[in-house]
């Protein structure tokens, strides 16, 4: 290619019909290979690491912490009482994985779960790292959060709560001799599929997840297709939605964009007409609860549709939640007074299902703020062929298709503050960094809508993904997928499934051909 | 927000006149050592993936079948001498299991097999009750239970007995149901093993996609989404090789050993049962010598992660063979004279000399693959 250039450039003695080619314009970050600024990776940037190395410029101190949180993450916890372990235990009773790692593969997303050759679903057990949220349909949208709305919140399901728990320990069930190391209910995943076809007449099979609920604990053996259902899971208005675990890297930096900035790009009237409106969900912030804040509500940032405001939540969160561990910001079980919970209580006489025998939670302070600390200082991997000139082309097109209107490619931290009252960390503080995420809600159409409306967000919109990274998601866990539920095996079927808003951003896809249309996939690949 | 600062034509330009700048001067500086090297790796990441890492697992296949072979004649015939059979095949499915763990990346993740087979520690409490309560095992119903009461060590904890004071178990202290149950884990580890072969032979997703062999043997090929270039590959290999050294010095041994004799603590000591730790260690590191010369032990020599090095640097490629040897006779060495357990040794005085010594050696070897042999890859000129 270089010769030829040269050739081009250098040859020619002033031939006038030679064609000149046409200029193209290249956004500012075809080159860009720092995309998390100075806590960027090279190291392993192109392997199955790529995404579990610490930010190269932390202090030694805070790399002794990264590390403690990298034990931590990988923790697997166990049934309580564990005399031999007595600090690994108080997992579940019920929950959807024993550890962190489990729904963030190497720090990544996690396996797309295979339906087997012969067989028509897959019921979900350990290798699962999706689950389904849940919550009661609610009489009219909310709008506008207070405490007598509970700020917006999704309504729990009676007796279940916000989150659906396929695997439980062993007693987790008072019919536990019958359903052993089941948790609320047996979940199933199948497929169904859908064929897109370009006009050049090349096809791509997209397949959609689709869950079966089956043998709830209140009412074991009922199917939601079963006469006269009694189970408060299986009522018609029970909400439910698919959700993967996410990458685990670069959050602090996202976490340490200002939030004017974030805010500032918010446009939910579509005020200037690009067919693009953007909106920021406002969500319960328990760290501003438990300092006794009156209006604890923050701009939500983490989660698939904004519905957390921090780290610290979104991890702590999760170590509750997902894993049955309570800890110092979340110290009950989420599952506390369901008729579950208060069975296996008083049926196995355990005293440390949201608490250890020394009445702290089961994940101590220590281990909880290591945890954090991790999740906030993981490196972002470096962009890896930005001179390839199929990439740089590719961002040319990211930019034609106005994909960038919701996957903002930049923006700079802030340089000094504190974050959810702790002191911001300094490898943080300003950097220009390249998440190419707008870090809003938009509606992505009916395709991907789940209708579960979560705060301030309705059941259409999802939180731009951020980008970086993306290209090593299969390096780093060879059965992940992409999108909320992991339905997309490429980047490409990802993009086919943008509607809404990106609908015109598909459409235009579509219309590209084939040789830019690889191209396009081949800039998200070097992301 | 855009941000449009320079054309394709531009860059090309600018390229073309350093190419076409020079006009033949004399004074063309005469050129220097630019410190980089080259290395085709094509036939060293062939060699590894075939003759080290999926030679490897078809091994770990076969001796999985074996584990079950042998598990059923147990329960046909309960024995001293048909458990003994089992206990030697549980130990000889470990050694291939372990020296993989230096390249625990791909389907062994992605499938969810390393927890499945190796979910440390076990969950003794609910293994208990589950053996108290039910009978009849088969294994689709333990494929669906928690990960802490099946796999290696849950079949170690029956097969052995505690391992406080001994790893000799004799078979009046193994109960029927007992062997029901561990031929119903060893039928699940059997398919497991096979399941991971046949990732890296036939589909990595055990349905429609491309061999993970093929993937890694072929970065940067039509389709391949996982690897774009040998350097990925490379990369892998040894960032692999660092992870399980690490795993070792730093956890394996460093969290039972503890800052003292009295911090010691036994109960994090991974195959206690069997007495088998420092087998499993030194295996690991011994599967780090087979990614580094590029071929199992007592194989014919192909090309390794050493012959990279050495393209670089020969005397850096010999000084990491001797650490990495020096590490697992280090590692060998803590039984001492009396063939003393590691579970034994992190409390005994002489041990607890003997295993710093082998920590010493990892944390050297660490050293060198972090700070001299991965940095290689920034001066590689592929």
């Amino acid at each position: 290619m270089a010769s030829v250039l040269c050739l081009s450039a250098c040859g020619g003695s002033g031939d006038e019909n030679t064609p000149v080619p046409e200029e193209k314009v290249y956004p500012a970050y075809t080159d860009i290979t720092a995309s998390g600024g100075d806590t960027t990776t090279y190291d392993a940037s192109e392997s199955g690491h790529g995404f579990s190395t610490p930010a190269p410029n932390l202090t030694a101190a805070e790399l002794a912490l990264h590390l403690d949180g990298d034990l931590g993450f990988e923790t697997a916890f166990t049934t309580a009482p564990n005399d031999a372990h007595p600090e690994l235990d108080g997992l579940g009773p019920v929950f959807n994985n024993a550890d962190c790692n489990s729904c963030h593969q190497r720090d990544g997303r996690n396996s797309t779960p295979q339906v087997a050759a012969g067989e028509t679903r897959v019921k979900l057990g350990s290798e699962a790292g999706i689950f389904l949220r849940i919550s009661k349909a609610p009489d009219e949208p909310c709008l506008v959060g207070t405490a007598a709305n509970n700020y917006c919140a999704p309504i729990a399901v009676p007796n279940f709560g916000g989150q659906l728990f396929h695997r439980g320990v062993l007693k987790a069930r008072n019919d536990w001799e019958q359903n052993k190391f089941i948790g609320q209910a047996d979940v199933y995943l199948s497929y169904e599929t859908k064929v897109i076809s370009y006009s050049d007449g090349t096809t791509v099979t997209l397949k959609k997840p689709l869950f079966d609920v089956e043998n709830p604990y209140d009412a074991p053996g009922e199917t939601k297709s079963s006469a006269n259902v009694t189970s408060n899971l299986l009522q018609d208005d029970v909400l439910m939605g698919w959700r993967n675990g996410m990458p685990v890297f670069g959050l602090g930096l996202l976490e340490a964009i200002p939030e004017a900035d974030i805010v500032a790009n918010v446009d939910a009237d579509d005020a200037n007409n690009d067919g693009i409106s953007g909106r920021a969900n406002y969500v319960f912030d328990a760290v501003k609860a438990q300092a006794g804040d009156s209006n604890p509500v923050s701009l939500g940032r983490f989660g698939w549709k904004a519905n957390t405001p921090s780290v610290r939540v979104q991890s702590l969160g999760a170590l509750r939640g997902d894993i049955g561990i309570t800890n110092p910001l979340f110290p009950d079980e989420s599952i506390k007074g369901t008729a579950l919970h208060d069975d296996y209580l008083t049926r196995t006489g355990f005293v440390d299902t949201g608490a250890g025998i020394d009445g702290e939670p089961e994940a101590n302070a220590e281990f909880s703020d290591s945890v954090v600390f991790y999740a906030e200082t993981l490196a972002v991997p470096a962009r890896r062929r930005v001179a390839d000139a199929d990439v740089r082309e590719g961002a040319r097109l990211f930019e034609q298709l106005n994909c960038s209107g919701c996957h903002t490619p930049s923006f700079a931290t802030k340089a000094s503050g504190d974050i959810g009252g702790t002191e911001m960390i300094a490898g943080h503080k300003s950097q220009t960094i390249y998440p190419f995420s707008d870090m809003l809600l938009h509606d992505m159409g009916e395709e991907l809508a789940d209708g579960r409306p979560d705060f301030l967000a309705d059941g259409s919109e999802w939180r731009t993904r951020p980008l970086w990274g993306i290209g090593l998601t299969q390096t780093v866990n060879p059965q992940a997928g992409f999108l909320h539920d992991g339905r997309a095996a490429t980047l490409e079927e990802a993009i086919l499934w943008h509607g809404g808003e990106a609908q015109q951003s598909t459409d235009d896809f579509m219309a590209l051909n084939a040789v830019e249309r690889a191209q396009v996939v081949d800039f998200l690949m070097s992301l | 927000m855009k941000h449009f600062t320079h054309s394709a034509v531009a860059i090309a330009l600018i390229s073309a006149l350093a190419a076409c700048g020079g006009s033949g001067s004399d004074s063309t500086p005469a050129p220097v050592p630019d410190g980089t090297f080259s290395f085709a790796a094509t036939e060293m990441v062939t060699n590894l993936t075939d003759d080290v890492i999926v030679a490897g697992y078809s091994d770990l296949a076969t001796r999985g079948a074996t584990l079950l072979a042998s598990t059923q004649t147990l329960v046909a015939t309960p024995s001293q001498s048909n458990l003994e059979a089992v206990q030697q095949a549980w130990k000889a499915a470990r050694q291939p299991w372990e020296q993989g763990e230096s390249h625990i990346f791909g389907p062994v993740d992605s499938l969810g097999i390393d927890p499945h087979l190796d979910s440390w520690p076990l969950n003794t409490t609910d293994l208990t009750t589950v053996l108290s309560t039910t009978t009849g095992f088969d294994a689709k119903t333990i494929k669906g239970w928690n990960d802490d009461v099946q796999g290696f060590h849950t079949m170690e904890y029956l097969l052995f007995g505690d391992g406080v004071t001994t790893n000799t178990k004799m078979i009046a202290d193994l109960s029927d149901n007992e062997r029901d149950y561990l031929m119903g884990l060893a039928e699940v580890f059997r398919d497991y093993t096979k399941n991971l072969d046949d990732a890296w032979l036939i589909s990595h997703d055990a349905s429609t996609g491309k061999a993970y062999g093929e993937l890694i043997k072929n970065p940067g090929s039509d389709g391949n989404t996982f690897y774009s270039s040998n350097v990925g590959v490379v990369q892998e290999l040894i960032n692999g090789m660092i992870g399980i050294v690490d795993e070792v010095g730093n956890g394996k041994i460093a969290d039972p050993f503890g800052a003292d004799a009295a911090s010691a603590d036994t109960s994090k000591v991974e195959s206690q049962y069997s007495w088998n730790s420092l087998t499993d260690f030194s295996n690991n590191i011994i599967g780090v010598r087979n990614v580094y010369q590029g071929e199992l032990a007592g194989s014919a020599d192909k090309q390794g992660i050493v012959d990279f090095v050495a393209a670089a640097d020969k005397e850096l490629a010999a000084r990491v063979g001797t650490e990495i040897d020096n590490a697992i006779l280090t590692i060998q060495a803590i039984e001492g004279s009396s063939d003393m357990p590691f579970r034994q040794a992190i409390s005994d005085v002489e041990g607890r000399k003997r295993i710093q010594t082998a920590v010493d050696a990892l944390s050297k070897l660490q050293t060198s693959l972090e700070s001299d042999v991965l940095p290689l890859l920034k001066t590689w000129k592929v």
